[in-house]
């Protein structure tokens, strides 16, 4: 691993070696448009995510953090680079296996939950293994369910449960297939502080309780810090690396981001 | 506000487009309809008005009366008149060989103006004997000028003036009449008021000329031969036995400088009484409006087909209105906030549903117009008896009423959904754009209506169905009707009840473990209004046809029984009788004039066909039956009682044949009061010049056997013979092979006898005519609700397509859990099969029973009617319907498949 080497602040990985990477980047790159009108979303990033981990993504907007999210996540083609899931290099995948490797390998968490609201709780939860035709694991589905505090809100719709809950059902949802790495993409955009807190501490829950990976982008500097390190992008690089993250230590992160303007300056 | 209504409609171009498309064959339908009854309007206008040429003036005879000659000849006197000719009806049988036509006869006219035909080869008959033929009536005789054609006249000649016949047209006419009149009064003919005989001969004619009927004036009968004067006159007297010609009218040309209105005033004042007198664009308009009432009647039936495809198409359009409002709910909802108020939002909506309406409709008029074109262009290539419009002529009714109809339809169908951009809340722009709610509200009046009309229009379908065979036809009809279209309409109206339930269900059933499945039952299930309105859009189409092929199948399984009881034998050959059927004893075997025996070789030809299992040479005669005092007359047949038996459908109506005894339907025996047993006394009878009845030959005992025969009477050919009654055979008697295809039998049977004037009927040849009017019907009223279905069709689509709009999250969600592309476009598959095959299902299975509910209705009268299902056109309709509901699917799930699942990570 020469994750040190690539990282523009030299800094080193979180809490010693993990023992393996989740999820790797190597030289990802991906350009919106052409000519004039082309963006440099992402600047040949180099990272790696360690397995059992809970990590954050942060950086202002326009940074690049749903990018970087999706490419590794397979739902988008790098223009170059090479992305990786455990040491299957997905961005050289065919739709067909990216379908595959989404249904069994990966779980998403999303800003608006994306439930689907003719299908109740239990439904929607066990959604991902009906596509994959595989069966439900009782005790695993009943861990989640208890975990997650679902317990009486199962046979209700989308409709009629809280949006917090909805983010709980749709955590459960991506969770259930036991994927290597679930991605959540401002999770708590859509909840109040109280309910978003929730989600949360159910995210790192899953990770230090169930051994779960998570990689989660945020705008709020209190949601990082429930995360085991917090990866800084600005203008499509990343920028920062901060371990075992406190509020206040990303927030002066992200405002030694805005003070300076070279990218290429921004560390600490 | 405009201009945010059109960029509104910008943005929704391709569900617009798509309702439109919906709208647009539903105005191009009127619009067809309309035109097509105004070129049929147009070409009999042509047609009368091509009869008359260029005459100035027409006098019409009154229609007990006509016009005497001597009313023409004062016509002709009137100052200023140039040419007057007189019309009169009078048609003739030609024979060429074996071929024979019958056509309009006329003489020439005695001005150029007066003539609506052209000659084009030859000359003018000059003298008697002489004729002009139109050049594809030739063709076909197979005769060129310089050739002879003969017609066969009969004429009455009184017993006192024997030698009359002939002695005008002694010259020309080879009379052939002279053995039959020799023969006349031989048995002894009794008498009538008037004696005398009915006197036959052949008239040859030289063809001298070739013509044509360029603008159809004589479209109707195939063709008018122009003879000389002389001998149309005598034809007419033939005709009128000797009474004085009556001309039908009379056409009058002017000289130059004549003054039309003092003309007319002086032939007005010497007319007959009951006489019209109208120059030729009166008389064109009063004609026109007699024969336009069936152009009417055509325009009305096509157009009530037509409104049923723009019902279908505004239920798509509602439909449509409806996803657009629940779409820009947030743009909506952000204009009430700024401001907008209500009836700015209606209005918004209905000017983009006029704008809609007008452009579709528009498309559809001009689309419908090259359509109308289009054909007349074929047509004309066709070259039709009947000289069409080379152009349509496009009134402004063919114009005005499909663009005020289509858009009228678009506009009402849009008027709920605009009510509904009302009820939009300010606060509703503030609410994220979350899941619609699935709780829909219950609509109790709604639910009330539609099983009011329901219950109410089964009842009188019911009583129509039940109580149909004690009222009145008629009445029972317009009951069954009501009640029909009441519980249609109530069907309809409740539909957005149950069919959601139906399509769910069904998936359920179907789909209960694969997951593309369960999405798609469950999507039904998600707007249940529009599930039904687009499942209703189909069921329309799919009830009535079905309903016309359930009634179609049902008549000809009921007409098929009848006609088996109605007709003894499969094919019924008959030589035409002439006037002195029974050939008396002392006369020749054989009348040279009739041009076709039926005789031993012709039956055996028929033997040959494929399909027919027995022929039968039968001697028919006219027979009258007495019994003490009673008398009855009718047909007798005359075969050995064993062919008999074998060639009868129901043999046993022959049981009990013999050589003594004579089989009486049961009709005659009721007449008679005879019963089986009874011995009745049998003679031949002839015809007398007034239709009377005179006995003739002997008369003989025999036992009365009555059965189930239909029609007069069976004896065998020794009991004729008894009768002193020596007559050739007249007719053949087939029974067809049990497995043959009639349709096959019947039009080789009729090849065999093309060349003969022998007739053919039969239950088989019926049931062929009926059969084939039937289908035909059957075919056209399909074709007619096709567009319905097609309109549905698309309805389907859309549907589907919106749907894919608006899950658009929800697919790229599926995507990003593990849904794959064709399991995505296999959801909306199962989902367009699903609302298309149970529109498809619901449809047949309501056809079937307003199928059989008209068919007792109207065919009850007749006897008992078998309801029949026709499985074949029902599975045909399932099987469209399946494929077309998958096939509006293709589209919309690839649009689907596209979507990329990064979009499901998307606020909005
Ligand atoms: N589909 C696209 N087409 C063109 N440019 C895009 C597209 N998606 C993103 N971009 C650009 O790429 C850059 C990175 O965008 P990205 O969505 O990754 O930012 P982000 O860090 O997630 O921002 P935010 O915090 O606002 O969500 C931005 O400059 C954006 O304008
Ligand atoms: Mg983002």
């Amino acid at each position: 691993m020469d994750s040190t080497t690539a990282t523009p602040s030299g800094h080193a990985p979180a809490s010693g070696a993990p023992a393996a990477a989740a999820v790797r980047a190597r030289g990802l790159r991906k350009v919106y448009g052409s000519g004039e009108a082309a963006v440099n979303a992402l600047a040949d990033v180099d990272i790696d995510f360690a397995a059992g981990a809970f990590t954050a993504i942060m950086g202002p907007s326009g940074s690049g953090k749903s990018t970087l999210m999706h490419l590794l996540a397979g739902l988008d083609s790098a223009t170059s680079g090479k992305a990786y899931l455990g040491s299957t290099e997905i961005t050289g995948l065919g739709d067909k296996e990216l379908t595959r490797l989404r249904r069994d390998r990966v779980g998403f968490v999303f800003q608006s939950f994306n439930l689907l609201p003719m299908f109740t709780a239990e439904q929607n939860i066990v959604l991902p293994l009906e596509l994959a035709g595989a069966r439900v694991d009782p005790a695993w589905m009943d861990t989640l369910v208890q975990t997650l505090g679902l317990a009486d809100r199962l046979t209700h719709r989308p409709s009629e449960l809280s949006g917090g809950q909805q983010q709980r059902v749709a955590i459960a949802r991506a969770l259930i297939a036991k994927p290597d790495v679930v991605f959540a993409d401002e999770p708590t955009g859509n909840l109040d502080s109280r309910a978003g807190a929730q989600v949360l501490s159910f995210l790192r829950r899953s990770v230090r309780e169930l051994g779960r990976t998570v990689i989660m982008v945020t705008h709020d500097p209190s949601a990082a810090a429930y995360a085991d390190r917090v990866v800084l992008l600005a203008d499509g690089r990343i920028a920062g690396d901060i371990t075992d993250p406190t509020p206040e230590s990303v927030l002066a992160g992200l405002d030694a981001l805005r003070s300076l303007d070279e990218p290429e300056a921004a560390m600490r | 506000m405009l201009r945010l209504t059109l960029a509104q409609m910008r943005r929704s171009l391709g569900r617009l487009t798509a309702a439109g498309i919906a709208i647009m064959i539903g105005t191009a339908f009127v619009a067809v309809t309309l035109i097509a009854g105004a070129v049929i309007t147009r070409t009999s206008y042509d047609a009368v008005s091509a009869s008359l040429a260029d005459a100035d003036l027409v006098l019409l005879g009154s229609r007990d009366q006509g016009l005497s000659a001597e009313d023409v000849d004062a016509v002709r006197e009137t100052d200023g008149v140039a040419a007057v000719d007189g019309h009169m009806r009078l048609w003739t049988e030609l024979s060429a060989g074996t071929k024979h036509a019958y056509p309009d006869v006329t003489t020439l006219a005695s001005d150029p103006r007066l003539d609506p035909q052209v000659l084009l080869d030859g000359r003018a008959p000059e003298r008697s004997g002489e004729i002009v033929l139109p050049d594809r009536m030739a063709e076909r005789l197979g005769v060129e000028v310089g050739d002879t054609v003969t017609t066969e006249r009969s004429s009455w000649v009184p017993a006192d003036a024997a030698d009359a016949d002939g002695a005008d047209g002694a010259d020309t006419a080879a009379t052939d009449g002279a053995d039959s009149a020799d023969s006349a009064d031989g048995a002894g003919a009794a008498a009538t008021d008037v004696e005398g005989e009915w006197v036959t001969r052949t008239e040859r004619l030289e063809v001298v000329g070739l013509n044509d009927d360029p603008t159809g004036a004589f479209a109707q009968t195939g063709g008018a031969v122009v003879v000389h004067p002389e001998d149309a006159e005598r034809w007419a007297l033939d005709d009128t036995m000797g009474a004085p010609v009556q001309y039908t009218e009379a056409v009058v040309a002017l000289d130059a400088d004549a003054d039309l209105e003092s003309v007319r005033g002086e032939i007005e004042a010497a007319a007959p009484e009951g006489a019209v007198l109208r120059t030729k664009d009166e008389h064109a308009q009063a004609k026109t409006a007699e024969l336009t009432n069936g152009a009417d009647v055509f325009t009305t039936i096509v157009l009530g087909f037509a409104s049923i495809a723009l019902l279908v198409a505004a239920l798509v359009i509602a439909n449509t209105f409806q996803v657009l409002v629940a779409q820009r709910t947030r743009t909506l909802a952000l204009l009430r906030c700024v401001g907008a108020d209500k009836r700015q939002l209606r209005r918004s909506v209905l000017i983009e549903a006029t704008i809609l309406g007008a452009t579709a409709s528009a498309v559809g008029l001009a689309l419908g117009i090259g359509l109308a074109q289009l054909t007349l262009t074929v047509l004309g290539g066709v070259n039709l008896d009947v000289p069409l419009p080379a152009t349509v002529s496009v009134t402004a009714a063919a114009v005005i009423a499909p663009l005020v109809v289509g858009t009228l339809v678009t506009v009402v169908a849009a008027l709920a959904p605009a009510r509904g951009a009302t009820r939009v809340a300010p606060l509703a722009a503030l609410r994220p754009a979350d899941a619609p709610a699935l709780t829909q509200r219950r609509n109790l009046p709604r639910l009330v209506i539609a099983s009011l009309l329901t219950v109410a229009g089964v009842g009188l379908l019911l009583f129509a169905v039940i109580g149909g065979r004690e009222m009145d036809e008629v009445l029972a009809l317009g009951v069954g009707v009501l009640g029909g279209a009441l519980s249609f309409v109530g069907v309809l109206v409740g539909a957005v009840f149950w069919i959601p339930k139906v399509v769910s269900l069904t998936g359920a059933i179907l789909g209960g473990r694969g997951t593309s499945a369960k999405l798609a039952a469950a999507n039904t299930l998600r707007n249940p209004r529009r599930t039904a309105a687009t499942s209703t859009a189909l069921l329309i189409g799919v009830t009535l046809v079905a309903m016309m092929s359930t009634g179609a199948a049902s008549a000809r399984t009921t007409l098929t029984e009848e006609l088996a009881s109605e007709f003894p034998v499969d094919v019924l050959v008959w030589a035409p009788r002439s006037l002195s059927a029974v050939a008396e004893p002392t006369g020749p075997a054989d009348d040279t004039s009739a041009p076709t025996v039926l005789d031993q070789r012709l039956a055996d030809e028929l033997d040959q066909i494929d399909g027919t299992a027995q022929v039968q040479l039968v001697t028919s005669i006219d027979a009258v039956v007495t019994v003490e005092g009673a008398e009855a007359t009718g047909p007798l047949r005359v075969l050995p009682a064993p062919a008999a038996r074998g060639v009868l459908l129901a043999p046993d109506q022959a049981e009990g044949l013999d050589e003594d005894s004579v089989i009486v339907s049961q009709g005659l025996a009721e007449v008679l009061g005879v019963e089986s047993g009874d011995v009745v006394s049998l003679g031949a009878t002839t015809l007398d010049r007034t239709g009377g009845t005179v006995p003739t030959g002997e008369s003989v005992e025999r036992t009365a056997v009555v059965t189930e025969f239909g029609q007069g009477f069976l004896a065998t050919p020794g009991t004729l013979e008894a009768m002193g009654v020596d007559a050739t055979p007249n007719e053949m008697w087939l029974r067809m092979d049990a497995d043959a295809d009639p349709v096959d039998v019947v039009s080789d049977i009729q090849d065999a006898l093309d060349e003969t004037t022998v007739s053919v009927a039969g239950a088989a040849l019926e049931r062929v005519m009926f059969q084939r009017v039937i289908d035909t019907l059957l075919a056209v009223v399909v074709g007619l609700l096709g567009a319905a279905v097609v309109i549905a069709l698309i309805g389907v689509a859309n549907t589907l397509s919106l749907s894919v709009i608006e899950r658009r999250r929800e697919s790229a969600t599926l995507r990003a859990i593990g849904l794959s592309k064709a399991q995505l476009r296999g959801t909306l598959a199962i989902e367009g099969a699903l609302i298309a095959g149970v529109g498809a299902v619901l449809g047949s299975v309501l056809g079937l029973l307003y199928g059989w509910a008209g068919a007792v209705t109207v065919l009850g009268v007749m006897g008992d009617v078998r309801l029949t299902v026709p499985w074949r056109d029902l599975a045909l309709v399932l099987v469209v319907a399946l494929g077309a509901g998958l096939l509006a699917s293709v589209l919309p799930g690839r649009a689907a498949a596209r979507t990329s699942p990064v979009e499901a990570l998307a606020v909005d």
